[in-house]
C-alpha cells in the first residue's frame, strides 16, 4: 500500500511528540531510514511542509502576518498580537512584519488563509465605489 | 452659483462623514497551478461547492486597479480547491490571490434579456448596452418535484407539418432533436421559435460552442421574422472557453425558469448538447476526474439529466408555467447508439430523428417518421389535428410499408395502387420550406384534404403548389373556416362540410386537374 506524505508526518509526530532531543535524533534517523526503504525519499520535500503544518497546529502555533505603511512601534505590535491570539484561537503567535507603501494607511492581517483589511487604501477604494453608485 | 456648491461640498463631506467601513472577514487562497480554463488554489478551507471565485489578476497596464476575473470551484480536495475559470485565464500566474465571494454562481434574469444575446454569465454580446436587470437566479437549481407538476396538456404549435401531425409537442416536454451534421437539426428548432410569435411563449436559444458566424445569421433571421421580440440568445461560442460551454445551458435555463414562476410559458433549445458534454468531458479531464466510456466522466448522464429535468409543466398551484425544452444532438455518421445519444434518448419524452438519406432524396425537413417518437405529446395535440393526423400516422406508416413492397413487384392491385398514390402525396405535403411555419388551421385543411382522398386528382408534383394556393385561396374565401378551427379547436360535420366545399372550389380554378 502507499503511504501518504500525510500519514508519514502524522506517525512521526507521535513518534517525536513528549520526547527528548537525543531520543528524538535516534528517531528521526529510523524515519530516514524507513523512507530510503520504502523508495519515498522524493516525498521528502512533501513531508517536511506538512510537519511544519500539523506541528503548528498541535502546538497552537499560528503563523500571521501583518502587513503597514510604516514600522509600527512595540506596544502596537502587542496589541495586534494578542487580538490575533483572540481571533484564531491559537496559544501562541508567531507574527512577521512587512512595509508597503502602498496601503498607506492601517494594517492588513493575515494569518491561515484568512484576511482582515483594515488598510485606508480599503477603505478609499470602498467608499469611491459606494460614491459612484 | 455658491449655494449650491456649498450644497454640493456639505452633501459630500456628510456623505463622507457618514461613511463606516466595515472589515470583513475574508477567506483568501492562492493559485498553484493553473492549466487551460482551470486552477487549483491553496486555501479556501470553507469553500463551498460550485461556489463564485474571484481571481485577482495581476496589475492592469495603465491603472492600479486589479482586473477580476471569476471561477466556480469544483473539486474540494484535502488540501486544495480545483476551479474552472470564466473568462480570459491567460492572465492569472501562480500565487496569485483567490477570494471566495460566499455565493453560488448566478445568472441575471428578468425581462431586461429578452431581444438580447448574452453570454452565460450575462454579459451583452450584441452593443445594445449594460444589462439592467434586478433579479439573479442561481445558475444549478434543483427541478421542481412531483408535486408541483401536472402532465402535459397544452400543444407548442412548431409550425412543421412533419412534427405537429406525426410527432406532436406539448408544452413542459423534453422532445431531442438528433442527428447528423448539416441535415437541419438547428433549422428545426429556428422554425419553432419563429412560430411561437402570438403564441404566448418565450423561447430563450441556447448556443454552445457553436460558431459566431452561424449565431450572427441566427439572430438576423429571428430579427427578420420579428422572433427576438420574445426570444433570448445565450452564446458560448467556439472560441470561448470551455467553461463557459459548460455551465451555458444551466444559465440559459435560469433565465427561463424566472419566466416559469411567473406562470409562463417558454420554449428552450439547447444547440447542441454533444458539444457540451464535450466541454464538460474537457473540464473533468484537466481537472483530474477518472475518465469512463469514450473518455467522459462518470457523471456526464446526471450532467444532462439534471439540466433537461428542469424542463416541466407546473399545475395551477405552483403558477401553471411551463418549460419545453428541445435539446440537440449531432451524432457521427447516424450512429445513434454512442454514449451520449442514448443517454440524452433515455432523459427526453420522445426524439425526432433527422435522416441523412432523404434529406439528400430531398425530402425537407428530413425526418425519419418510423424512429421518431413523441412519447406524451400526443395528449396536447387539439382535437382537430388529433382527428386528422391520426388516421394519416397510419397511413403514412402503411406507405413505407409498401413502398418497400412494391419495389420488388409491378403486378399491384387496385387497392394497394391507391395507397401507395396517397402515400406518395403525404410524403409530398410533409416537405416544407424553411422559416416557412404553416399555421395549424392550415395544416389541418391539407391534411383533411389529403385523407379524405381530395387531393387523388392532383398530380404529385404539383402538390407543394396545391398547398400554397390552397392557403392564399382559403386566405381570400375561406377566412371564417380557419378562424373556427383556430379558435374552437374541434371538427364537426358542420364544420368538415364546410372545409370540403372549400377544397373542392379551389380545385375548380386549376386547369391541371382533369375534370373528373
Amino acid at each position: 500500500m502507499k503511504i501518504t506524505p500525510k500519514q508519514y508526518v502524522e506517525s512521526l509526530y507521535q513518534s517525536v511528540h513528549n520526547k527528548k532531543d537525543s531520543q528524538i535524533k535516534s528517531v528521526i534517523e529510523n524515519f530516514v531510514k524507513l523512507l530510503v526503504a520504502n523508495n519515498d525519499m522524493a516525498k521528502a520535500d512533501k513531508i517536511t511542509c506538512q510537519f511544519i503544518k500539523i506541528w503548528n497546529k498541535e502546538e497552537g502555533i499560528v503563523e500571521a502576518e501583518v502587513v503597514s505603511a510604516r514600522e509600527l512601534d512595540k506596544k502596537i505590535v502587542k496589541l495586534l498580537n494578542g487580538y490575533i491570539v483572540q481571533l484564531s484561537g491559537a496559544r501562541k503567535v508567531l507574527l512577521k512584519q512587512k512595509i508597503d507603501k502602498n496601503v498607506l494607511g492601517g494594517v492588513i492581517i493575515k494569518y491561515e488563509d484568512k484576511i482582515l483589511d483594515g488598510s485606508l487604501k480599503m477603505k478609499l477604494n470602498e467608499l469611491r465605489n459606494k460614491m459612484i453608485k | 452659483m455658491s449655494i449650491t456648491k456649498d450644497f454640493i461640498v456639505e452633501q459630500l463631506k456628510q456623505q463622507i462623514a457618514d461613511y463606516k467601513s466595515e472589515i470583513k472577514e475574508q477567506t483568501v487562497g492562492r493559485v498553484i497551478e493553473v492549466g487551460d480554463g482551470i486552477a487549483r488554489v491553496s486555501g479556501l478551507s470553507d469553500c463551498m461547492m460550485s461556489e463564485m471565485l474571484e481571481f485577482a489578476v495581476g496589475k492592469h497596464t495603465n491603472s492600479h486597479e486589479l482586473q477580476k476575473v471569476y471561477g466556480v470551484a469544483l473539486n474540494l480536495e484535502e488540501d486544495s480547491v480545483g476551479a474552472i475559470i470564466l473568462g480570459d485565464y491567460t492572465g492569472i500566474k501562480e500565487g496569485d490571490e483567490v477570494k471566495c465571494l460566499k455565493r453560488i454562481l448566478e445568472a441575471p434574469v428578468g425581462e431586461a434579456v429578452i431581444g438580447r444575446v448574452i453570454n452565460p454569465l450575462g454579459e451583452p454580446l450584441d452593443g445594445k448596452g449594460e444589462i439592467e436587470a434586478k433579479k439573479f437566479y442561481p445558475v444549478e437549481k434543483i427541478a421542481p418535484g412531483v408535486i408541483a407538476r401536472e402532465s402535459v396538456s397544452q400543444p407548442v404549435q412548431t409550425g412543421i407539418k412533419a412534427i405537429d401531425a406525426m410527432i406532436p409537442i406539448g408544452r413542459g416536454q423534453r422532445e431531442l432533436i438528433i442527428g447528423d451534421r448539416q441535415i437541419g437539426k438547428t433549422a428545426i428548432a429556428i422554425d419553432t421559435i419563429i412560430n411561437q410569435k402570438g403564441q404566448n411563449m418565450k423561447c430563450v436559444y441556447v448556443a454552445i460552442g457553436q460558431k459566431e458566424s452561424k449565431i450572427a445569421s441566427i439572430v438576423a433571421k429571428l430579427e427578420e421574422f420579428g422572433a427576438m421580440e420574445y426570444t433570448t440568445v445565450v452564446l458560448a461560442g467556439a472560441s470561448d472557453p470551455a467553461s463557459l460551454a459548460y455551465i451555458a445551458p444551466y444559465a440559459g435555463c435560469a433565465v427561463a425558469e424566472y419566466f416559469l414562476d411567473k406562470g409562463e410559458d417558454v420554449l428552450i433549445v439547447y444547440d447542441d448538447l454533444s458539444k457540451h458534454a464535450v466541454a464538460y468531458r474537457e473540464i473533468s479531464l484537466l481537472l483530474r476526474r477518472p475518465p469512463g466510456r469514450e473518455a467522459y466522466p462518470g457523471d456526464v448522464f446526471y450532467l444532462h439529466s439534471r439540466l433537461l429535468e428542469r424542463a416541466c409543466k407546473l399545475n395551477e398551484k405552483h403558477g401553471g408555467g411551463s418549460i419545453t425544452a428541445l435539446p440537440i444532438i449531432e451524432t457521427q455518421s447516424g450512429d445513434v447508439s454512442a454514449y451520449i445519444p442514448t443517454n440524452v434518448i433515455s432523459i427526453t419524452d420522445g426524439q425526432i430523428y433527422l435522416e441523412p438519406d432523404l434529406f439528400y432524396q430531398g425530402q425537407r425537413p428530413a425526418i425519419n417518421a418510423g424512429l421518431s417518437v413523441s412519447r406524451v405529446g400526443s395528449a396536447a395535440q387539439i382535437k382537430a389535428m388529433k382527428k386528422v393526423a391520426g388516421k394519416m400516422r397510419l397511413e403514412a406508416a402503411q406507405y413505407r410499408e409498401l413502398a418497400a413492397f412494391a419495389q420488388f413487384g409491378s403486378d399491384l392491385d387496385e387497392e394497394t395502387k391507391i395507397k401507395l398514390e396517397r402515400g406518395k402525396r403525404l410524403i409530398e405535403i410533409f416537405k416544407q420550406d424553411l422559416y416557412k411555419p404553416v399555421p395549424v388551421a392550415n395544416q389541418v385543411l391539407i391534411f383533411y384534404a389529403a385523407i379524405s382522398g381530395l387531393l387523388d386528382s392532383v398530380p404529385v408534383e404539383k402538390i407543394n403548389e396545391f398547398e400554397n394556393g390552397l392557403n392564399k385561396y382559403a386566405e381570400n374565401n375561406g377566412k371564417d373556416i380557419l378562424k373556427e378551427i383556430a379558435e374552437k379547436g374541434e371538427l364537426n360535420e358542420k364544420l368538415e362540410e364546410k372545409m370540403k366545399k372549400l377544397i373542392v372550389d379551389y380545385k375548380l380554378t386549376l386547369d391541371y386537374i382533369s375534370a373528373n
